[in-house]
Parts: structure tokens; C-alpha cells; sequence
């Protein structure tokens, strides 16, 4: 039964202002009649989630044909897999968020607030457990090269996947800035952790995962940026 | 309360239409949605003539976006996530104007508690969270369904439910203290 809050606020919401005047949807419809075009609308969901992970495929092998393979050479057969497995998880999650964000109003399947954690985790969880906690000699010296390959292969992929989006992603945010940032960096985690001679845990974790984290930093402030933008 | 006039089945055949350019689509949709959406942007705390502003702003953001409309999810949502954001890029720019201290004579008129409550629900209302204020204003004025206003506001049923219990709740405890004093 309906409480006196109910019926308050029944009454405000039917109070609210009239609907716009005749004018102003006569305005509407000879504005936008004169550039009404025929549209051809967006794929499925899945549609595009694939498109993602084909970039993923074709582009991490692609590249990794022409790079060096040193650590395809130094990874045990089991460590490929479970690596491959977890940075694949992560790009499907990443994918599907972007999916799904570039039609408004649709069903989130998958949140960034869970995304982001669980992929981070996965790939700390994954590095720590499987491979040796040594320190190489020098440290630094053979982690910014590291880094800075990661950084140019993700810029990269970031170009691709977001021609594929160019036609969604309608509203920039530092959700969806974070979520580029995302895939663009497992993309080109996966491709460093194939070609690196270094497959030691501080290493793997402090420039390939520090810059996965960059990455990801960098998307969601350029989101941020476009989103300030758009509503200038 | 907020009516639903507006079967989802005949939107979704209007929105395919317009997208394949069918002139008498599209004003059939304006005729059907443009009433829903000046309630919702005038329930969002902007005055009349900025409602009709933004209702124009968000028909033009409709239009342009309007490939990225799939005939297999609900309208209704599609078109308030694009009016949610209208509202949300509006206020940014009044926060904009705000900060540069250009004199209020300038401003083309501010959003939120400009208008004087007309009463004391209205000015409970305005007191609440945006997020709070826009999930009831989505629940009660649009006539939005729980899943809807999830869609619209990318967000989930269950956070949805929560900031209208939360409103609910502040509206009740500040009605009764309202009540205390008189």
C-alpha cells in the first residue's frame, strides 16, 4: 500500500513541468530531417567481442612473427598456457566491457570495478607463482628497453582497437579510457612476454606489469580529458 | 506518477525505420519521446527554457548516434543513457562557467535550486545526491523500470534498488523531522 512518502512523491512527479512545446519539436524534427541519412547499425555484442579478440590473435601474432621469440624459447610449455590463458581471459573481459559500452543503455555483462582487479591480480598471481624469483644483474638497465617495446607495441594496438571502435564508444570517460588502456596493455603484455629473454618475477612484474598499469593510468586520464571536452 | 504510454515493440520497429532514413519515423518518435525527455530534464533541476535547450542538445546526439541503436535491446534505455549524458555534459559546462567567475548576469541561467522549491518534497528532493535525485527522478517521472534505469545509467539492478532505498530514507527521516518542527 502505498505510504504518504509515495503519495508525495507521486504528486511532485506529476507535477513536473509540461511537455516541450510545439515549437520546439517542430525545430527538432526540420533539423534533423535535413541531414537524414540511411545508418547501418552497430554489430551484436559478440559480434564485436570477437573483432577484439581477432585484433588480439592476428595482431599479437603478426607482430610476434617478426620480433624476437626469446621467451617462447625460455617459457616451459605449461607456462605458456597459463600465462596465455590469463592475459586471453583478460582481453575477453576487457572486450566485453568495450562491447557493451558502445551501445548506451546497454547491459553492463561486465564491470570495470571487477575487470580491472581481477585481470591485475591474475597477472600478478600468475607471475609470482610460476616463474623464478631472481633478480637479474641489472635490473634497470634491462627493464626500461622492456618497458618502453611494451609502451610502443600498446600504442599500437590502442590505434587498432579503437578504429574497430570509432564507430561506438560514442561518450568518452575514464571508464572507457581505462578499459582501452586495458586491452591495448594485456595486447602487448602478451607480445613481450613471448619475445623477452628476461622470464624472471621482479622483472615480469615491476616493467611489464608497472607499464600495464601505466597504460591503463593513461587511458583513464585521457578519458577524462575527452569527456571535459565533449561537455565544453 | 510517471506514465508509460510507450510500447517498446512500436519504438524499436520507429527506431529501425529511422535508421533506414524514413522521414515519418523519426517524426513519430520526436511526437512520442520528446515529451518524456522535457519531464526529465525539467525534473533535473533545469529550468524550462534550459530543458527545451537540452532536449534539442540530446535530439541532436540521438540522430548522430543512432547506428550504435540495436533492434534487439529495449529503446527507452538507449534513449535516457543519451539524455543522461546531455544533462550530465550541461552541468559541467555551468560548473565551467561557475569557476571562471564570469558574473551571474552572464550565466544563461543556473542549473539547480535557481527555481524557489515550489514545496517542501520539491526541496527535499533537490537536496539529495545527484545520483540519488536521478535514479528517482528515472523511477518516478520517466515511469522507468528498475532495469531500465540500470541500463540507462550503466550501472546494476542492485545499486539502482540501493540509491532508491537510500532516497527513499532521507526523504522519510527529513519528512519527519519536518513534521517534529511543525
Amino acid at each position: 500500500m502505498p505510504d504518504d512518502l509515495d503519495r508525495r512523491l507521486d504528486q511532485w512527479a506529476s507535477a513536473q513541468a509540461a511537455p516541450a512545446s510545439s515549437g520546439v519539436e517542430n525545430k527538432v524534427r526540420e533539423m534533423l530531417g535535413a541531414s537524414l541519412r540511411p545508418v547501418k547499425p552497430l554489430p551484436p555484442k559478440w559480434a564485436l567481442v570477437v573483432a577484439f579478440a581477432n585484433v588480439f590473435l592476428i595482431g599479437a601474432g603478426f607482430l610476434l612473427f617478426f620480433m624476437q621469440d626469446d621467451g617462447f624459447h625460455l617459457m616451459k610449455p605449461w607456462q605458456m598456457v597459463l600465462t596465455t590463458g590469463v592475459f586471453s581471459a583478460a582481453i575477453v573481459l576487457f572486450a566485453s566491457y568495450l562491447a557493451a559500452s558502445m551501445v548506451p543503455g546497454s547491459r553492463q555483462g561486465v564491470s570495470l570495478k571487477w575487470a580491472l582487479p581481477l585481470s591485475a591480480v591474475g597477472f600478478a598471481a600468475i607471475t609470482a607463482a610460476l616463474f623464478p624469483w631472481r633478480m637479474p644483474g641489472a635490473f634497470v638497465a634491462e627493464g626500461w628497453p622492456c618497458a618502453l617495446m611494451e609502451l610502443e607495441v600498446a600504442a599500437l594496438a590502442a590505434v587498432v582497437f579503437l578504429t574497430l571502435a570509432r564507430r561506438g564508444a560514442i561518450f568518452p570517460s575514464p571508464g572507457l579510457g581505462a578499459a582501452f588502456g586495458g586491452i591495448s596493455a594485456f595486447f602487448a603484455l602478451t607480445v613481450q612476454q613471448y619475445q623477452c629473454m628476461f622470464q624472471q618475477a621482479p622483472h615480469l612484474l615491476i616493467w611489464h606489469g608497472g607499464m600495464a598499469a601505466l597504460l591503463v593510468a593513461a587511458g583513464a586520464l585521457l578519458g577524462a580529458f575527452l569527456e571535459k571536452r565533449r561537455a565544453a | 506518477m510517471g506514465e508509460r504510454p510507450i510500447d517498446d515493440r512500436e519504438l524499436r520497429a520507429l527506431m529501425t525505420r529511422y535508421q533506414a532514413a524514413d522521414p515519418a519515423a523519426l517524426e513519430e518518435l520526436v511526437r512520442r519521446i520528446s515529451p518524456p525527455l522535457a519531464r526529465y530534464f525539467s525534473a533535473s533541476r533545469f529550468g524550462r527554457a534550459q530543458s527545451e535547450d537540452l532536449l534539442q542538445d540530446c535530439w541532436i546526439r540521438i540522430h548522430r548516434s543512432r547506428h550504435t541503436y540495436r533492434a534487439t535491446e529495449p529503446v527507452m534505455p538507449w534513449i535516457y543513457a543519451i539524455a543522461r549524458h546531455t544533462r550530465l555534459d550541461a552541468y559541467r559546462r555551468y560548473r565551467r562557467l561557475e569557476s571562471r567567475e564570469i558574473s551571474m548576469a552572464e550565466l544563461p541561467e543556473r542549473p539547480a535550486q535557481t527555481p524557489a522549491p515550489a514545496d517542501d518534497i520539491e526541496r527535499l528532493i533537490s537536496g539529495l545526491p545527484d545520483s540519488q535525485r536521478e535514479v528517482l527522478v528515472m523511477l518516478k517521472v520517466s515511469g522507468m523500470s528498475l532495469e531500465e534505469v540500470a541500463r540507462a545509467t550503466s550501472s546494476t539492478v542492485g545499486a539502482v534498488k540501493q540509491k532508491a532505498h537510500r532516497a527513499y530514507e532521507t526523504l522519510r527521516k527529513a519528512l519527519g523531522k519536518d513534521r517534529e518542527h511543525a
